[in-house]
């Protein structure tokens, strides 16, 4: 109802003050005029111009030439290297991304409750995701996973003789998985916000009714905290599908030891400016970005289904 | 209130937009910039890699450059070499590059080939003097028959390796012309005389410059012309000796050598302690002494020593779209020709290119430069001839393909002739364009 009353009476606000409707339409956009040379100037303009240069064979030192869909085609039929940086996002993404929510949930639940020192602990636990896409962090990783490194150390008072871990194919992107899962601080911010707006009374009555403690985080946490839960799975799969500067530090800018931490941003990164081949570079750019755009639609497809906003009928 | 507000603000959006679109306008201008006049004062941005001590000579240069010659400045900009290419591209794409340039072997591959660098053919002999260039150094730095840069030191291959070490666990001296097995032995007897505390050698197998020598000495190129000098076989064998010399022992488990393949020497195995060599270049002497307490030793690669060449450690470039050609024509031959300017750059970019300004250093030289100088002094008898620029794409099989592969050996992923056969596959692909 109120959808269609809301026009009707800006529609007569404009009818009564013309000349002041004009006015203030003009210093939004003057106000606005800073953000607007960003998206053109930074954004918009050279985001279309790499569209352009994904059907050219540019190589940054010389004029581009026009090559169809051939960089398109090579991605898809001819270069392993990009199945294989593909299969290496994916799987980073489709294994860090829940265990970092989940470890941020878990946590949050811990630190929702009142007690002494709780403050402390948040910041904390946030701590590590405030270094977290830093170079220097990606750093001591290397030296803490090396193998002669702290972890080794640490795993020989127990008898363990550890791996190369950033070293080893086996397990460098595992070690890069935990790199990220670790840095769950701002997701968990979020639930602990979600998790204060849910209603003690909704607790009280389903304790009332005989719901232990398991009964009560499925059935009243998990469904109350659905949109942050959501909200969180949509940024965090995202960045994790955009997984760079770790990968980059830990294997110098190759994606080494035999490719396994070759990320999707990181072999473009490659091609466009170690190998010169900024046309492919820019194809690869915009299948990524049309996957994450489908992903994305594809998680809030099925958000309809399972998240609940209380109060939103 | 709100008109005179919005006014002013329009007025700011308008000197926004005359900013923006200037900001726009200005590197197009600087690429077209008219060409100097004889007696205007000029300032020559100049970009080099390097560290602190590079930095600090190359500063002091041309500083006396100015001083000679107080109408032209320098505007100076350097960084690690990591990414310093990144930044090249991106400038020479903007063309706000600067107007004169450090470059490698990989460099010109990628640049020269592609005509980012100024032909200096026309100003070789009259501008920039070569006459007196040590032997056949001066063949270097051409492409297709252009000359596309100035080789501005000279250095050659070298195996640099830990006498403590060596010493401690009674493995003797390595010795120019020693043969390849005899240098595996060498280092296996260290891994086990150590009890595999130091390893003998790094495992060299993703090593381009080791490849490169192993292959002269086979009568074989790495390049010739724009596809590769060598086949399948050539490199199956290489790979199959290392995963043999493994065995024996002489080289560590694969993740100690895959650190090495970075490049950078305070990661090679002298500085980190745990293994005796490091197959470099011979400049690099006193940047390496620099990293580790113990004595070194520092010799030829195994093999034929005639497969070793006077290179260029690194060149000087122009950007084809400078202004002042001449100008950097003159600086170029100042820095390579010039007897103070010798003596303040002393070796440490390599030894100086124009031999009368090398025994004018000589004298000068620290113990390091000086034990340089002596080896590649003895060496210099029996350099072969230089290797070609390599083309277009070398530069990703060098520090991707080959490395990658070699590893997959390394650490078991792949058979050597698997392994060889996807390089072949991979180069001839990247070699075609």
């Amino acid at each position: 109802m109120t959808v269609t009353a809301r026009p009707a009476r800006t529609r007569a606000a404009a009818r009564r003050r013309p000349g002041r409707a004009r006015h203030e339409g003009v210093a939004g956009y003057v106000f606005l005029s800073p953000w607007l040379l960003g998206l053109f100037g930074v954004t918009a303009i050279p985001a279309l111009y790499s569209l352009y240069l994904s059907f050219t064979d540019y190589d940054l030192l010389t004029a581009p030439n026009w090559v169809g869909l051939a960089n398109y085609q090579r991605m898809f039929t001819t270069d392993p290297h990009y199945w294989h940086a593909v299969t290496v996002t994916a799987v980073f993404a489709v294994v860090s991304v829940p265990l970092k929510l989940a470890a941020a949930l878990g946590v949050a639940l811990l630190l929702n409750r009142e007690r002494r020192g709780t403050g402390v602990f948040r910041a904390l636990f946030y701590l590590p995701s405030l270094l977290g896409g830093s170079v220097a962090l990606a750093i001591v990783w290397q030296a803490m996973f090396g193998r002669f490194g702290t972890f080794n150390s640490l795993l020989s008072l127990f008898g363990v003789h550890g791996r190369a871990w950033v070293n080893d194919p086996d397990f460098a992107l595992g070690t890069l998985i935990l790199l990220a899962v670790w840095q769950f601080g701002a997701p968990m911010v979020i639930f602990l916000a979600g998790l204060k707006q849910v209603p003690v009374e909704l607790y009280e009555a389903a304790a009332v009714d005989g719901a232990g403690p398991l009964h009560r985080f499925w059935n009243v946490t998990l469904p109350m905290i659905s949109p942050v839960l959501f909200f969180n799975l949509v940024l965090e799969t995202i960045s994790g599908f955009q997984g760079f500067t770790s990968a980059f530090v830990v294997s110098n800018g190759t994606g080494g030891p035999t490719d396994s931490t070759l990320m999707y941003t990181l072999y473009l990164y490659m091609k466009g400016f170690t190998d010169f081949q900024m046309g492919y570079a820019s194809a690869m750019a915009w299948v990524f970005l049309a996957v994450l755009a489908a992903f994305t639609a594809v998680l809030f497809g099925t958000g309809r289904f399972w998240v609940h906003y209380s109060g939103g009928e | 209130m709100g008109i005179t507000r919005s006014a002013i603000s329009r007025r700011s959006l308008l000197a926004a937009g005359a900013a923006g679109a200037a900001a726009l306008a200005a590197p197009a201008l600087a690429g077209c910039g008219s060409p100097s006049s004889a007696d205007g004062p000029v300032e020559l941005r100049v970009f080099w890699w390097g560290d602190d001590t590079r930095a600090t000579l190359t500063d002091k240069v041309l500083d006396l450059y100015t001083k000679r010659h107080p109408r032209v400045t320098f505007k100076k900009q350097w960084q690690g070499y990591d990414g310093y290419y990144d930044k090249l591209a991106t400038n020479v794409a903007g063309s706000s590059a600067p107007d004169l340039f450090q470059i490698d072997e990989d460099g010109l591959s990628d640049f020269a080939s592609r005509h980012a660098t100024l032909d200096l053919t026309s100003m070789t002999g009259s501008r920039i003097n070569v006459a007196k260039f040590a032997g056949s150094i001066g063949k270097t730095g051409t492409v297709e028959g252009r000359r596309v840069a100035i080789p501005a030191a000279e250095n050659t291959a070298a195996l640099i390796w830990d006498r403590t070490v060596a010493d401690k666990y009674g493995a003797g001296d390595l010795k120019v012309g020693m043969s390849w097995d005899d240098f595996v032995a060498w280092a296996a007897k260290i891994t086990h005389a150590s009890g595999g505390t130091v390893y003998g050698t790094a495992d060299p197998s993703g090593y381009f410059q080791v490849l490169e020598i192993w292959l002269r000495q086979r009568g074989k190129d790495t390049y010739r012309g724009s596809k590769l000098g060598f086949t399948a076989d050539d490199l199956t064998e290489w790979w199959q000796f290392w995963v043999d010399a493994h065995g024996k022992g002489a080289t560590p488990p694969a993740d100690l050598t895959h650190v090495t393949n970075s490049g950078d020497i305070s990661k090679d195995l002298i500085s980190t302690g745990k293994g005796a060599t490091a197959l470099e270049w011979s400049n690099q002497l006193a940047a390496q002494a620099g990293l580790t307490k113990h004595t070194l030793g520092i010799t030829t690669y195994p093999g034929d020593t005639g497969a070793a060449w006077a290179r260029a450690s690194m060149f000087w470039a122009v950007f084809r779209g400078t202004p002042h050609a001449q100008q950097c024509a003159d600086v170029i031959d100042f820095l390579v020709n010039d007897a103070d300017a010798g003596k303040i750059l002393g070796t440490e970019r390599g030894l100086a290119v124009n031999t009368a300004v090398r025994a004018a250093v000589k004298p000068t030289l620290d113990a390091a430069g000086k034990q340089t100088l002596d080896f590649e002094t003895r060496m210099a008898g029996s350099f072969g001839d230089p290797p070609q620029t390599p083309p277009k794409g070398h530069t990703e099989l060098r520090k991707t393909v080959l490395i990658t592969e070699a590893e997959n050996v390394m650490y078991g992923r792949k058979k050597p002739a698997q392994a060889a056969k996807d390089f072949i596959d991979q180069a001839t692909s990247i070699l075609a364009g």
